[in-house]
């Protein structure tokens, strides 16, 4: 029985910071999930943006990161159009564009946190 | 009772640790630096042929059957000045990312206006050219490593 709750422990130990990491992901603001599309509605405030995308780091800080599943190379995002982020935050968020952990992520932004998103990473050089 | 709970729990713990474990593993790439035709040609994306450069250019700027526009008709030259701003830059973007991208479209995965018909007709040999094509261009894009 000894090996049991010591597996316990490190599973735990190993599991925490993920725990601790997708709640901050979280965080932001699961608040608006509004009815539908309207992204050219609000102004993004890359400052914001800056804040709400240490996270994105985990995946698209890593160059040449791959998914574990589907596996292909994590795009580089920085520079693209806050436009194309937007619409793509969007897609993912409504789950036209497949991809379960973009997805989930994309579920805990609000309108205004996408659009700040997209503006900070589109002035990226 | 308690016990069942408590191994209950720890196999909740050990699955979530193991899965965590196993999405982390994919993580030997990091020499990206390489991205041009090399790069291109090595990535197989779901069992696509090796993509080559030189056909990707003349496909970039073929017109598609369905829409009567070219890739760079859209995108721009070298993938890099998209006519609209909801049109992403293509330039220096990871190929199996790109042809992944063309993958869903052909697949309904993915949907857009044009892009969907676009890509309907492509071959697999045609989206690795494209990807190898696009991915061997100058680039604007950048991953977020040394951003803040």
């Amino acid at each position: 029985m000894r090996p049991l709750p010591l597996a316990a422990c490190l599973a735990l130990v190993t599991a925490l910071p993920f725990a601790t990491a997708a709640q901050d992901a979280a965080q932001p603001a699961p608040a608006a999930e509004a009815a539908a599309p309207a992204p050219a509605a609000v102004t993004g405030d890359a400052e914001k943006g800056r804040q709400l995308t240490y996270t994105c780091q985990g995946c698209h800080g890593l160059t040449g990161y791959k998914n574990a599943y589907p596996s292909y190379k994590v795009p580089k995002i920085g520079g693209q159009s806050a436009e194309y982020l937007a619409q793509a935050l969007h897609e993912y968020r409504q789950g036209k564009r497949k991809h379960p952990t973009m997805r989930a992520q994309a579920q805990s932004f609000s309108d205004q946190d996408i659009a700040d998103i997209a503006a900070f990473l589109s002035t990226l050089k | 009772m308690s016990t069942a709970v408590h191994a209950l729990r720890l196999a909740i713990a050990l699955t979530a640790a193991l899965a965590l474990a196993a999405c982390e593993q994919d993580n030997s790439s990091h020499d990206a630096a390489s991205e041009g035709e090399a790069e291109a040609a090595a990535s197989s994306s779901a069992g696509l042929p090796p993509g080559r450069v030189a056909i990707g250019e003349q496909l970039a700027t073929a017109k598609g059957k369905a829409t009567g526009q070219s890739c760079v008709d859209c995108h721009g030259p070298d993938g890099n000045v998209p006519i609209d701003a909801s049109y992403p830059k293509l330039g220096g973007q990871y190929a199996d990312y790109l042809a992944r991208a063309l993958q869903d479209y052909r697949k309904g995965d993915r949907d857009h206006a044009l892009m969907t018909p676009q890509a309907a007709s492509l071959s697999d040999q045609d989206i690795a050219d494209l990807a190898a094509y696009f991915a061997s261009r100058p680039s604007q894009l950048r991953d977020l490593h040394g951003a803040y």
